[in-house]
């Protein structure tokens, strides 16, 4: 897969492919853009292009193969949860003294090393920048450049100063790819070493388009949803779970309405009482969080701006018109300002159900 | 996926071959030093076994260094496979002293028996192990296996192993038609160990090479436990070799300049002495007791006849030796950390050995005061006291 299944951000692939055919690509870059934009993606093919084998040109451009030995084994990583979740079965598996001491990391080509977080902080760890400096002034085994992908930009603090000292004088062969979703998360004495490219959001037409290649099995209705739940990420809307989405709104919108048409509240705990304790609760009441947000964000669209066309949900635009009707923009205020409580109080690990019950019910007060 | 990959993963791959447990447990011990104990990336804690010929060959790397080993096998089908390493000397160390046979089954499971013992591990697709670089076939130099050993253990222990200064992260080993040349330092102290007389052949002009550190240490065990008078050396581009008899070291080379260390070599020391290296290093070890824990500092101060050292902390209490020497000069105190002193005299081993000195602000140089193979010479910067 060359750079022309790279979609959108034409113009920035454009610079960057500019930047290799001239040998004067930075040895330090950030590349930011929302999760999944295709950042990862982007330094992977850049990490090909700078390694392939059998580099080829397309539209006067360097391009890589895809085939060769490089390839192929830099392409093993661009699965990178499935390696991430290998790496940390990897270190279960060893000695318990072992163990504090390793850190993670997916290496599917002696000359590329891809840096995750590490959990179950999920950072990144001082021990792993560590490593970086360690490798990094070898020169390069079987490829010309070696390259260096810090998949996140949550840094332990000793750890960004520790990159601190490689940013300010990298050898002529390495190339470090920044990964962030917040460039302003990153140390300003980082950003001032590395030159930031950042991937936009792209239109709603265009993941559209996208998706009717990539999705054939969804309906226009539900890509032209999805597109619009995606942000414009090509790669969130590729991997959109639809069924956990909808499921997820349905509770929202049970919510929601329990808390506008205060009648019965049977319903609301049916739904409350399956967001248990637990790790495997988590990703769920997260969801829940985030269908909730963007319902209420369609809800302003309604009421506020009046501008019911960029609403996301549209196939249930009757019933959102509906909650509109007996919602008020103050309303929809004091209900984002206490959803933003219950994510807080989700980090303290307070009891799922309850407080989601809570918010339902601390609604209907200040409501109608 | 790869071809090989699919031609691995579907089993047409074989392996089979029978060797002794003898043979393959010293080679596995030997290899041990260079697999990864704490790594999330599986492949590098496998071994790669190659059978082919009358050969086995074992090879382990953690993608810095490699090593490459052989021993003799009875190959039944030539063929390739990948063990998990640690697991596997763990085994091998409690079978029988029998011959054990390994075969390569499918799905990269390796089964391995001997006498009634049979285990089956699992293995990775070959494919997945780094591709090793092949010893150059030009510009090879022999180097006497016996000097090297004693130039490493001579200078490695003045390698820096501070992150941030990484052209320090190992010793500069200068080759010359004549000479050979090993320097190490950390910015603080510098150990220079030079031997003329050796004909090195295929060395013209001065060969320099910075080797990092992990391929020294390993080097020198590989070096402990060889009978080999002579090891091959070569390098390209990005590697180095060491060939040590049937065992083949690699190293990935690091890139940067050595410093200048000529230019801090002391050329105008004025004041001498000649002490007993044990009797020096047992006085530096009793004040070095008494000396401040972070900066290990003890003042050396020259007198006539005597050299009195001392050391104070305020929780402490303060401690003084003096050996006499013959010593005629002005006075001068200096200071210096004690462990930087005792590293030196602990790899000259005993007998006697010269300290030279400029003044309180200049390094001081220690040597061995007899010695005409080599030339030894340690230099350290002085401490404010």
């Amino acid at each position: 897969m060359p750079f022309s299944d790279f979609h959108g951000n034409s113009d920035v692939l454009h610079r960057l492919r500019e930047m290799l055919a001239r040998q004067h690509f930075p040895q330090a870059v950030i590349l930011a853009g929302p999760a999944g934009s295709g950042k990862y993606t982007l330094a992977l093919m850049l990490a090909k292009t700078m390694n392939c084998r059998a580099p080829t040109v397309t539209g006067g451009l360097p391009d890589f193969c895809g085939k060769c030995s490089n390839c192929t084994r830099i392409a093993q990583s661009e699965d990178l949860e499935s390696r991430f979740a290998e790496a940390v079965e990897a270190r279960d598996n060893l000695r318990e003294a072992d163990k504090k001491e390793t850190r993670l990391f997916v290496q599917t080509h002696p000359d590329v090393l891809v840096v995750p977080p590490d959990p179950p902080q999920m950072m990144i760890k001082v021990d792993q920048v560590r490593r970086v400096i360690e490798t990094i002034y070898f020169r390069p085994a079987e490829a010309k450049e070696r390259v260096y992908i810090f998949s996140d930009s949550a840094f332990m603090k000793e750890a960004a100063n520790s990159l601190l000292k490689v940013l300010e004088e990298p050898p002529e062969f390495a190339t470090i790819f920044l990964l962030t979703e917040n460039p302003g998360e990153l140390l300003p004495t980082i950003r001032s070493r590395s030159m930031t490219v950042t991937l936009n959001a792209l239109r709603g037409e265009e993941v559209e388009l996208y998706l009717a290649k990539h999705r054939p099995d969804w309906t226009a209705k539900q890509r032209s949803l999805v597109a619009r739940l995606s942000e414009g990420a090509v790669g969130r809307a590729r991997r959109f779970d639809l069924a956990a989405y909808t499921a997820a709104r349905q509770h929202a919108l049970v919510i929601l309405k329990s808390a506008l048409n205060t009648s019965d509240h049977s319903e609301l705990f049916k739904v409350t009482e399956t967001y248990r304790a637990g790790a495997e609760g988590r990703d769920k009441t997260d969801n829940l969080l985030r269908t909730l947000y963007s319902l209420l964000q369609d809800l302003v669209m309604f009421l506020g701006s009046g501008t019911p066309e960029l609403m996301r949900n549209t196939d249930i635009e009757g019933e959102l018109r509906k909650l509109a009707e007996s919602a008020d923009f103050e309303w929809i205020a004091s209900a984002a300002d206490r959803l933003a409580e219950v994510e807080r109080g989700m980090r303290r690990n307070l009891l799922r159900s309850l407080s989601l019950d809570a918010f339902a019910v601390a609604l209907e007060k200040t409501g109608t | 996926m790869p071809v090989e990959a699919i031609a691995s993963a579907t089993g047409t791959t074989t392996m089979e071959i029978t060797v002794s447990k003898f043979e393959l447990l010293r080679e596995l011990t030997a290899t041990q030093g260079v697999v990864e104990r704490k790594t999330t990336i599986p492949i590098l804690s496998n071994y790669l076994f190659e059978a082919a010929g009358d050969k086995l060959s074992l090879t382990a790397t953690d993608l810095d260094l490699s090593l490459r080993t052989s021993c003799n096998a009875k190959v039944k089908k030539e063929g390739a496979c990948t063990i998990p390493a640690r697991k596997l000397h763990d085994y091998v160390k409690l079978l029988p002293d029998a011959d054990i046979t390994i075969k390569l089954l499918e799905n990269h499971w390796v089964s391995i028996r001997c006498g009634r013992s049979n285990t089956k591990m699992v293995g990775m697709a070959r494919s997945n192990f780094p591709s090793l670089p092949t010893f150059p076939t030009a510009g090879v130099v022999k180097i006497p296996a016996q000097v090297l050993r004693g130039m490493i253990a001579k200078t490695g222990f003045a390698i820096a192993s501070e992150e941030s200064r990484y052209t320090l992260n190992g010793a500069l080993m200068v080759l010359k038609p004549e000479s050979m040349t090993m320097v190490a330092t950390d910015g603080h102290r510098l150990s220079h160990i030079e031997r003329a007389g050796t004909k090195f052949e295929g060395v013209s002009g001065e060969m320099k090479t910075l080797v990092p550190k992990k391929a020294m240490d390993e080097l020198k065990s590989l070096l402990d436990s060889t009978d080999a008078e002579e090891i091959d050396f070569a390098k390209d581009e990005s590697t180095l070799y060491f060939r040590i008899g049937s065992r083949l070291l690699t190293s990935r080379q690091l890139t940067g300049q050595f410093p200048n260390y000529e230019a801090v070599l002391p050329k105008d020391t004025t004041k001498s002495i000649t002490v007993h290296g044990d009797d020096l290093a047992a006085a530096i070890s009793r004040v070095a007791q008494f000396a401040d824990e972070r900066s290990r500092a003890v003042r050396m101060r020259l007198e006539k006849g005597e050299l009195k050292l001392s050391a104070s902390s305020t929780e402490m209490g303060e401690s003084e030796d003096s050996i006499e020497i013959d010593y005629n000069g002005e006075t001068l105190a200096i200071g210096f950390n004690a462990q930087y002193l005792l590293d030196f005299l602990k790899a000259t081993g005993g007998g006697d050995v010269k300290l030279e000195f400029k003044d309180a602000q200049s390094a001081g140089q220690m040597r061995p005061a007899e010695g005409e193979e080599y030339k030894y010479r340690y230099i350290v910067m002085p401490m404010r006291i």
